[in-house]
């Protein structure tokens, strides 16, 4: 059934609102995903506070954090060029936490490894990178090069930082608790591309219906997911994987080597308590290459993994 | 990375993005209240052909406190004029009736089933409900209503408690009711089979000798009536489109359950009515029903379809099947068509007229809601969501109740009188959530 929006903020309006069945779904794109807010609710004032809402949060995040903006704080710091570059304390929170990911996987997951962007293309061809261009990178991968203190942060010449490992997940988190702390009593999703947070169960039906992209491309069909609360996130891409003498190199690269891991399952999807942990835990499976299946089982949580 | 050692991975991350959240003094805007407020409000117009007439206003609001605390209020007015069926048979020439109150008469014409005109009433009711949970998969819910009419007063308490299963997907509640009514009709309580006396100049000589006659058919100012329902509930969801409830109701009435407006001819073998007779129905009633329905939720719209059977020791046994579908237009608006057929057999005591060569029953009544019928109701809802999320219904609907003879031989020129006349009503409603 095509659905008609009932109701946005302006004629140009950013978001759209509009009811399905018994709930509300309010929809924009940002973070270049399309944005979705599932609202246990009929009452539209309600709905179109929290879709302006979470469209807000999504547009600060986005301005603050992406790599892709020419003068915001991430550009500031990988211009700085060695200098020290004082941080707020969203900013330090978050880069906090990388480094606890950094150290929790003993170095594979890295926010400055993104450099290696420069040697690889991720395009479904056999044409992986040149040896030397990957060796030259190296030297300016590894957190445990940079300095980062109560205030600010030091990077070597040449380092680049990259969020877009944790940004969304981070985002989705933000976004649900603003909506949480709006409406307490209120069941909303927050699916921004599949990242999703429940804020809590539904009133009437246990359950949320959501479907996601199937992360197999061969099947058309979206995954039905049913969600009572907590989050969930999937990592991996099976569109973007170079093939070569029949090993599939996935985009997932190893800071330490340069290359990319091997035999890593396409995708992987965790259920955890939210969506930015259960995005660790599926970035930090594929690192596991071949091994995903045996640490997932490790982390005793509910996951879906494609090879 | 080894694998050995990454046992508390998910444990460590799931604390470091706790931190991380935490650290965030999430922006503190003006929390709009998310549940506000509900109001339901209806108007319906009820009309039976030449008969009674009914305006009803409900206003039902209901808000949720938090954690499903749930308050309900609602209040109903309604108003009642018109005429009613007293129960006495038609006959081939005019016929006098006194009014319940003693004070005035009435006349029926020839060949015209009496009906009393007086009706007029104006009953307002209020009730509050409240529920909540009491644990993880228990609620419990009570609830006091009352009502008041000019002759009539009502009071009634509930309770429930229902308990969640099967990861909420099935539901056993059990529920009770008391309600205490009391009956107070204008001029008094008439006596059980008295005779109705009818003021003429040809038989009484003054009117004190017909105000004797009528006050020697008057019993107590009032009377009450108790009620007490006992309900098992059963709700199960089937899949994620369908769900299914089954009830068992058990009803006990003690008191007075005659209606005072009502009476039975005595006819003679020619069936010309000799009297009329006061009814009297038993002092209790034990009700049993057994009730079934199920809710499919189409893309196209929602099915509901249910069955009622219920059996009283009166005898009446009942049969209802209920059937809506309601059709989405669009996002927006839907029309709901719906068709009702009921069914119920005689009570016991149940007589259309009585005979004046038999013996008086000990109970007895003519009122054709206890007689052998069927009824129909064929209806269409049209209900929209306007733009600001308030939602607006219109009903209209027919209703026919068709009394048939339970197997009663009318003597003489009763066989040309419409005994079981059909009683026809339009039912139209307005309503508005908000």
């Amino acid at each position: 059934m095509k659905h008609q929006p009932i109701t946005t903020a302006l004629p140009q309006s950013p978001w759209q609102l509009y009811r399905r069945g018994d709930y509300l779904v309010g929809s924009f794109t940002a973070m270049a995903s399309p944005c979705e807010l599932l609202m246990d609710t009929v009452d539209l004032a309600l709905g179109q506070s929290l879709t302006e809402l979470a469209w807000r949060e999504c547009q600060r995040i986005e301005a603050k954090f992406s790599r892709y903006k020419p003068d915001n704080l991430m550009a500031k710091l990988n211009a700085s060029n060695g200098k020290p570059v004082s941080l707020d304390a969203e900013t330090h929170s978050l880069l906090s936490f990388a480094q606890t990911c950094f150290e929790l996987s003993e170095g594979m997951f890295d926010i400055t490894s993104g450099v290696l962007r420069r040697a690889w293309t991720f395009d479904g061809s056999d044409r992986l990178a040149e040896a030397n261009a990957v060796e030259a990178l190296l030297p300016l991968i590894g957190w445990n090069k940079v300095t980062l203190d109560n205030h600010s942060l030091t990077l070597q010449p040449g380092m680049e930082l990259d969020l877009g490992g944790i940004g969304k997940e981070y985002a989705v988190d933000r976004v649900s608790q603003l909506c949480q702390q709006q409406a307490p009593e209120l069941s909303v999703v927050v699916n921004f591309g599949g990242d999703i947070q429940v804020t809590r169960p539904r009133r009437h039906q246990a359950f949320w219906q959501i479907g996601i992209e199937n992360p197999d491309p061969t099947s058309p069909a979206p995954l039905i997911l049913q969600i009572r609360g907590g989050g969930l996130a999937t990592s991996g891409d099976a569109r973007r994987f170079l093939l070569k003498d029949g090993v599939r190199y996935s985009h997932i690269l190893n800071p330490k080597t340069g290359y990319p891991i091997i035999n890593a399952p396409r995708s992987v999807t965790v259920a955890a308590g939210h969506c930015t942990q259960a995005g660790l835990l599926a970035t930090l499976a594929l690192l596991h290459g071949d091994e995903a299946r045996t640490f997932l089982d490790q982390q005793g949580v509910k996951y879906w993994l494609l090879n | 990375m080894q694998l050995s050692n990454k046992g508390s991975i998910a444990s460590a991350l799931a604390t470091a993005t706790c931190s991380l959240l935490a650290s965030q003094s999430v922006a503190a805007e003006t929390p709009s209240d998310p549940n506000p407020w509900q109001f339901d409000t209806a108007l319906l117009y009820y009309g039976e052909t030449d008969r009674v007439t009914a305006i009803e206003g409900v206003i039902n609001a209901s808000k949720d406190f938090g954690d499903e605390h749930i308050f309900n209020g609602k209040l109903v007015i309604d108003a009642l004029t018109g005429a009613s069926a007293t129960g006495a048979v038609a006959q081939p020439y005019a016929q006098t009736f006194t009014r319940p109150s003693g004070q005035g008469q009435y006349t029926i014409g020839a060949n015209e089933v009496p009906l009393d005109d007086t009706f007029h009433d104006t009953r307002l009711q209020v009730s509050g409900q409240w529920t909540q949970p009491i644990s993880e998969n228990y609620r419990v819910s009570g609830g006091l209503q009352m009502s008041n009419e000019y002759d009539y007063q009502s009071i009634v308490l509930n309770g429930s408690i229902a308990r969640d299963f099967n990861q909420k997907n099935s539901t056993l509640s059990l529920g009770m009711s008391y309600a205490f009514d009391t009956i107070k009709p204008e001029g008094g309580l008439p006596v059980a089979f008295s005779s109705m006396a009818v003021y003429d100049d040809d038989e009484y000589e003054s009117e004190d000798e017909y105000d004797d006659d009528y006050n020697a058919t008057r019993n107590d100012d009032s009377d009450t009536k108790n009620t007490l329902d006992l309900m098992l509930g059963y709700t199960q969801v089937i899949n994620r489109r369908t769900i299914m409830q089954f009830n068992y109701g058990i009803s006990k009435v003690d008191g007075y359950t005659t209606d005072p407006f009502k009476v039975l001819s005595v006819v003679d073998s020619e069936g010309y009515t000799q009297a009329n007779l006061y009814e009297n129905r038993p002092d209790s009633r034990t009700k049993q029903s057994f009730f079934w329905q199920t809710k499919y939720a189409a893309d196209v719209g929602v099915a509901d379809i249910s069955y009622r059977f219920s059996t009283d020791d009166w005898e009446i046994d009942s049969h209802t099947v209920d059937t809506r579908f309601r059709f989405y237009l669009s996002e927006n608006s839907y029309l709901q068509p719906h068709f009702r057929y009921y069914r119920q057999s005689a009570a016991d005591f149940y007589r259309p007229f009585l005979l004046q060569d038999q013996a008086i029953p000990e109970y007895a009544s003519a009122d054709y809601r206890l007689g052998e019928m069927t009824a129909y109701t064929i209806g269409l809802k049209y209900g929209m969501t306007l733009e600001n999320g308030d939602e607006l219904g219109f009903r209209l609907e027919y209703y026919q109740q068709d009394p048939k003879n339970a197997g009663f031989n009318a003597p003489g020129v009763l066989q040309q009188m419409d005994l079981y006349p059909s009683v026809k009503a339009i039912i139209a409603q307005v309503n508005y959530r908000f």
